[in-house]
């Protein structure tokens, strides 16, 4: 009897992997391999360059000894509208310990109406028109706001999907602040990143 | 059970259910359309179509009418044949409401069922004859904490014009 409960909850278990790998195999084969999937953390953030809205070019790998908040956004979305004058308040208080706030708008629009609208936000830091590569780069990034926070070395320190609070925010900046830049380094390994939470859990009161 | 094989039962369970966990911006949000059954029209005259929608219950949309230019509304769009014409489109009020993001920024937004009402007119000179109307409702989702980019769902359903 025992031993038939056993065998039903392994083969339940079972199951449900079975399942997950199916879902998982199932997205493989809808999008593509996807280079950024799961836990992202301790993962050299892909480089990527992309036009801004005065019409330059910039690079992620442009801000290596920085710290990047790279924000993805877009002007129909609300949330992302509540995280911007926090971005602006954070890249005057930290861009003098080298903060870099990137925001990679994804609105499928005319560039000069998310100009209009990064001007009427006040927006004090570089705002980037995103394409569908830097998304699928980013591991198909659907779900805004999503932030990524890079440390000095390009590694993902972490990821935050959907709005967050300032003070956690905050609180990843000062992480990707206190990473120790090392030139000559490619890639870190996942060693290298120190005290990055396990798990992120999404705010569900944010406005603070 | 013994309490090694319960262990290893639940361990098993936890790996498992780590398997089916789905992070934020895994899922999609989805409305989908009820079928419109057959809808009979006289040459001449007009009928009003009711079309359902519904939306996934931890999504809401906005209503036609947002509250900002920079939110993207819902908008049904039809394409009916020449023996047709869509004279007007009624869409429902939208719903205000506040979310966890903007607690104080209340927005104008469908969740649940909703239903658009398209008028639908027939000249007198129409053939008689079964015609599709095909057409799309693009929307644009958010869940509680983030939004997802505008989608657009076919919408169709077929028109029996018939004579006095």
């Amino acid at each position: 009897m025992k031993r038939n409960a056993l065998v039903f909850v392994i083969l339940v278990g079972a199951i449900m992997g079975m399942l997950a790998a199916g879902k998982y195999l199932d997205r493989t084969r809808k999008h593509g391999p996807l280079k950024m999937v799961g836990n992202v953390k301790g993962l050299q953030a892909p480089d990527f360059d992309l036009p801004t809205l005065d019409g330059r070019r910039v690079k992620l790998s442009d801000f290596r000894g920085k710290a990047v908040l790279l924000n993805f956004w877009a002007t129909w979305c609300p949330p992302c509208k509540i995280e911007m004058p926090w971005f602006v308040e954070l890249q005057k208080q930290y861009g003098k310990d080298g903060l870099v706030v990137l925001g990679v708008a994804m609105d499928d629009t005319d560039p000069a109406k998310i100009a209009e609208f990064a001007h009427d936000m006040d927006v004090n830091y570089q705002v980037l028109l995103g394409t569908d590569k830097v998304s699928d780069d980013y591991g198909d990034v659907q779900y805004l706001p999503t932030t990524f926070y890079i440390d000095r070395n390009g590694v993902i320190v972490d990821k935050a999907a959907g709005l967050f609070s300032r003070d956690e925010i905050e609180n990843d900046i000062k992480k990707i602040l206190a990473s120790r830049y090392n030139p000559g380094t490619a890639q870190t390994s996942r060693a290298a990143i120190v005290n990055a939470p396990a798990h992120r859990k999404r705010a569900t009161k944010a406005a603070e | 059970m013994t309490k090694r094989s319960g262990i290893l039962a639940t361990v098993v369970l936890f790996l498992a259910s780590l398997g089916l966990a789905q992070a934020p911006g895994d899922k999609q949000p989805y409305v989908t359309m009820a079928p419109v059954g057959n809808v009979q029209l006289q040459a001449g005259a007009s009928t009003s179509v009711e079309m359902d929608f519904r939306i996934g219950s931890e999504y809401h949309i906005n209503s036609h009418h947002p509250r900002a230019d920079y939110l993207i509304p819902t908008v049904l769009t039809l394409n009916a044949p020449e023996q047709l014409t869509v004279a007007d489109l009624k869409y429902p009020a939208g719903e205000d409401m506040a979310f966890a993001f903007a607690p104080n920024d209340k927005l104008s937004v469908y969740s649940g069922d909703f239903t658009i009402n398209a008028v639908l007119k027939a000249p007198a000179k129409a053939a008689a004859g079964s015609y599709p109307v095909k057409g799309e409702l693009r929307f644009q989702a958010c869940d509680h904490s983030a939004c997802y980019p505008p989608r657009s769902i076919p919408v169709q359903f077929q028109v029996t014009v018939v004579k006095k």
